[in-house]
């Protein structure tokens, strides 16, 4: 196409108005600073060869910070008019001044750094460049290969190719821009004979998530992993349920990332821990003098907030409020050492945080957010693994979750399960699940694989906070076992 | 906004070629969202939030693009078109689309509702007043909300609700209660008094902590728990399309191996007045749509779409397929009598991040959460520690469904992902026999 398309056009027909309004607020009040997010994503879905789900979304709008007497409120709003920028500012400016009588906290302006520069994540070629003809057709080939027969009753295949640019400017100085380009895929057969029905996936629901340009369509190697996504959909139709016992546990990594986002990124959100998300996500477990003693796993545990990782789901030079990101341990030898907060959390509770303020989008505040938390490796191969289990269980790829408020008791279900013996991989399960309490957990952590057997996963849906927003987080892991845990079937 | 999208929706419909369709669907907020802790404000946001879906039909092919109205005519078409012609050349790429179903005009009409409310900048000073005694967390909103659905054959449905809630729980250290308010028209005496029964549960929190084994416990449901559940329900269970794909909780209800109670009722029930009774392409819903009745399975909600697929009849759910306005059936228990009737066992007043553990046992985990307590000859003796269940609805709301209270609640969805959610729940309490607790 000649012309450019929506997601090109629209940021730079709203570009200079944004500035001219910046410029025309920035004194009106403490601080302001404005933000702009414009997002296009083209969700498409095509289920056994044939289109399902046909979307695109262009969102665009600009968030309004406005600092009174240290308290921070917003305004947003996508009407992207002079008129319409008056009325979101007038609104935050009424409801910021009342709330900044009654406020949680009083702020200084350390919390809105002067951040200038740019962030372009990695790929080889954008997005942008990537025909809505050409989606399709990865698509419809990819669904007609997990189709194998008549018994796979669904063949879905769903790619979300995302575009998304974020501009921030305040009073402050901060001045940066930031150019994402992300892509959220599924491939899923489902297969059922009689009353036994089974779906098995190419790493959970949506666990493909990545920064990355068009490169990501690797068509030859896909149709591949179709193929054997397909084949032990149908093995599970005969595969006997996993046993219901205390046994040793082999994790995949695209099981882990659920393990590691529940578990241990959601409970070191220091925004729950100050008690902000009572209400809804819910509390923490850690307490504020757990950071630096807290034994939380065994000493192979190490655990890094990464934002500077090539090709993770959420890496980026800055959070959204300009605050610089750097790689940071949160766990160092199973000792807890730092908290997922962000300078508004960091000076409210004096604990060491990171760069971690983002918001779903234009329309809702900045909040403590996961990014991309990892799991480093350690010295096995995966061979090395089995052969040091007994008795056991290798469990694969996420499909049911469940955890409490104060993130202690879990139980989760996997799609596929390994079963162990004596060292040798000796048959498949199916619906495997495990439960166990978080702390005891990790403790019972026995070995990781190396570093080169990491596989990077993420969620484009982690939800939290009020008004509700979901955020985009990317989480890797090397194979874990663990001695000891709680396992059973369906 | 009703004059401008007629306005808008009219200037594109004139552009369209031959054998082409457009349909338009609203989503429009005007919102303050305040957010609490230790009863003062943490956040405050004002949102001014309008999009647009547009529905493409050519040749057998839909393609739906959403964006943004910045409310500038000029710059709306400008989008609009912009899309358009894009859809134009991409559609043709694809191949048709089995479920194609051509717009047609589904009639008019206009809904208008506003409840009676207080400014948005008095909330901030009435929560702390309300509340400064005890440490609230939660979350206000308010402020309209409108949606339509328009279409290039001649349809326009118009509603526009203005309403607010109030969603929080109150802490006394780790212990715990939960609120809510929502009303037709804001009582300052009804929400004062409502507080008080928040804070009067915290206070019973106060007696000493019960250890309660894993294992099977007799439970009374309050009705805050009983809408988790069925907000699980929800989320797919009664989806027609889901069932056809393989994602069937409910497979054994439909085929008749399994019932629920004959006390199980469940309905689609619009008279509540809290959706509006067209889905998103503008199709009018009945008022009511059976689901399950007296334990058995009527129908499941199915859109145009999947009835087109499997050659079966539509019910003109919205292409999700979720109930819009879930109504399960009030039984013949006082809520007063729920303790004494318990006799020995658990009062939970909220359920928490609940999910299937097995889709085909439609067996579902999930935690206690809030003020829960342990109960013995009916009288409360104190809180409980949390604990997770792992339990299928057909015990549930099978033979272990003892009895469902007279009265009920209606809790106003508390959804906002991307945007404000409309729908509602009307449930009564339940007492349950033998609830499995595993952790
Ligand atoms: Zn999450």
């Amino acid at each position: 196409m000649q012309t450019l398309s929506l997601s090109q056009e629209l940021p730079k027909r709203f570009g200079s108005l944004f500035e001219q309004q910046f410029n025309h607020y920035k004194n009106k009040a403490d601080f302001v600073a404005f933000k702009m997010i414009s997002e296009t994503t083209r969700d498409f879905t095509v289920r056994n060869g044939k289109p399902d789900m046909m979307h695109t979304f262009h969102d665009i709008g600009v968030l309004i910070e406005i600092m009174k007497d240290g308290h921070i409120g917003y305004g947003a709003t996508c009407e992207l008019t002079p008129d319409g920028i008056a009325k979101a500012f007038a609104a935050a400016e009424k409801m910021t001044g009342v709330s900044s009588k009654y406020p949680v906290a009083k702020f200084d302006m350390s919390v809105r750094p002067k951040s200038i520069g740019q962030f372009k994540s990695q790929r080889q070629t954008g997005l942008d460049q990537l025909s809505a003809a050409q989606i399709y057709d990865f698509l419809k080939k990819t669904s007609l290969k997990l189709k194998v027969n008549d018994k796979i009753i669904t063949a879905s295949a769903e790619a979300m190719v995302i575009e998304c640019r974020q501009k921030y400017m305040s009073s402050q100085g901060a001045n940066f821009e930031q150019d994402f380009n992300i892509i959220v895929s599924a491939f899923s057969a489902t297969a059922q004979d009689g009353a036994e029905t089974q779906t098995r996936s190419l790493h959970g629901g949506r666990g493909i998530c990545l920064q990355i340009g068009s490169e990501f369509f690797d068509i030859d190697r896909t149709l591949a992993e179709c193929e054997q996504t397909s084949a032990e959909a149908l093995e599970l139709l005969t595969a006997p349920n996993c046993p219901t016992e205390t046994c040793d546990v082999i994790l995949a990594p695209d099981q882990m990332l659920l393990q590691i986002h529940e578990s241990i990124g959601h409970p070191l959100e220091l925004d729950r821990i100050l008690g902000d998300e009572r209400n809804f996500a819910g509390w923490s477990f850690v307490q504020p003098q757990d950071f630096g003693s807290l034994e939380y796993g065994s000493k192979i545990m190490n655990v890094v907030f990464d934002p500077t990782a090539s090709n993770e789901m959420a890496s980026y030079a800055f959070d959204e409020v300009g605050n610089p990101a750097e790689r940071k341990y949160l766990i160092k030898d199973g000792i807890l050492q730092a908290g997922l907060g962000s300078l508004e959390s960091q000076y409210r509770s004096q604990i060491s945080g990171v760069a971690n303020s983002r918001s779903s989008s234009w329309n809702r505040a900045p909040i403590d957010r996961m990014a991309n938390i990892n799991l480093e490796g350690g010295s096995h191969s995966l061979e090395q693994m089995i052969s040091e289990v007994e008795n056991g269980v290798i469990m694969y790829a996420n499909r049911s979750w469940s955890i409490d408020d104060y993130r202690r008791k879990f139980q989760f279900g996997c799609e596929i399960a390994k079963q162990v013996k004596n060292g040798k991989v000796v048959g498949t399960l199916k619906n495997p699940n495990y439960r166990g309490i978080t702390v005891p957990f990790w403790k019972s952590l026995k070995a990781l694989t190396a570093n080169n057997t990491v596989e990077t996963y993420g969620s484009p849906y982690c939800g939290k906070g009020e008004p509700s927003q979901v955020i985009r987080v990317g989480h890797s892991s090397p194979y874990a076992l663990f001695n000891n845990i709680e396992i059973f079937g369906g | 906004m009703k004059t401008y999208i007629k306005k808008f929706s009219e200037e594109l419909f004139s552009g369209l070629k031959s054998g082409e369709q457009l349909g338009l669907f609203l989503h429009s907020e005007d919102s303050t969202f305040l957010r609490f802790s230790q009863s003062k404000v943490r956040q405050n946001t004002s949102v001014h939030q309008h999009e647009v879906t547009l529905q493409f039909n050519k040749e057998q092919r839909s393609l739906k693009m959403r964006f943004n109205l910045t409310m500038h005519l000029e710059h709306d078409l400008q989008s609009a078109k912009h899309l358009l012609d894009d859809a134009r050349v991409q559609l043709m790429q694809m191949d048709p689309h089995p479920q194609f179903i051509a717009l047609k005009n589904n009639g008019t009409s206009e809904t208008f509702k506003k409840v009676d409310r207080p400014a948005d900048s008095e909330v901030p000073g009435l929560i702390y007043e309300t509340y400064k005694d005890t440490d609230l967390a939660g979350f206000w909103c308010s402020g309209p909300l409108r949606q339509a659905s328009i279409n290039s054959e001649g349809q326009f449905h118009f509603f526009e609700t203005d309403y607010f809630f109030l969603d929080y729980s109150l802490y006394n250290g780790p212990k715990a209660a939960k609120g809510y308010y929502s009303a037709e028209k804001f009582s300052l005496p009804e929400f004062q008094a409502q507080a008080q029964a928040t804070k009067n549960k915290l206070n019973l929190l106060n007696r000493p902590m019960q250890t309660i084994p894993r294992g099977k416990h007799d439970v009374y449901l309050e009705p805050m728990a009983m809408a988790e559940i069925l907000g699980t329900m929800s989320y797919g269970s009664l989806s027609q399309g889901n069932f056809n794909k393989g994602y069937a909780p409910l497979k054994k209800l439909k085929d008749k191996e399994l019932k629920l109670s004959p006390k199980f009722s469940m309905t689609e029930n619009f008279d509540l007045g809290l959706s509006p009774l067209f889905n998103s392409v503008g199709e009018l819903s009945p008022n009511k749509v059976n689901l399950i009745e007296n334990g058995e399975l009527k129908s499941l909600l199915t859109s145009t779409a999947t009835a087109k697929e499997y050659n079966i009849e539509t019910n003109f759910a919205d292409v999700s397929e979720a109930p819009r306005s879930l109504d399960v059936r009030a039984g013949t228990l006082a809520e007063k009598d729920a303790l004494s009737k318990l006799g020995q066992g658990l009062y939970l007043s909220n359920l928490h991040y609940i999910n299937y553990s097995d889709v085909q046992t439609a067996r579902m985990t999930g935690m206690t959460r809030f003020a829960c307590f342990y109960v013995e000859n009916g009288e409360i003796v104190g809180p409980i520690q949390d604990l997770r269940f792992d339990e299928s609805i057909y015990n549930i709301f099978g033979d272990n469904l003892v009895e469902l209270t007279k009265e009920s609640s209606v809790f106003v969805s508390t959804m906002t992902y991307l945007k404000r959610e409309l729908g509602a729940f009307k449930t009564p309490g339940a007492l349950i026999k033998n609830f499995n607790f595993t952790l």
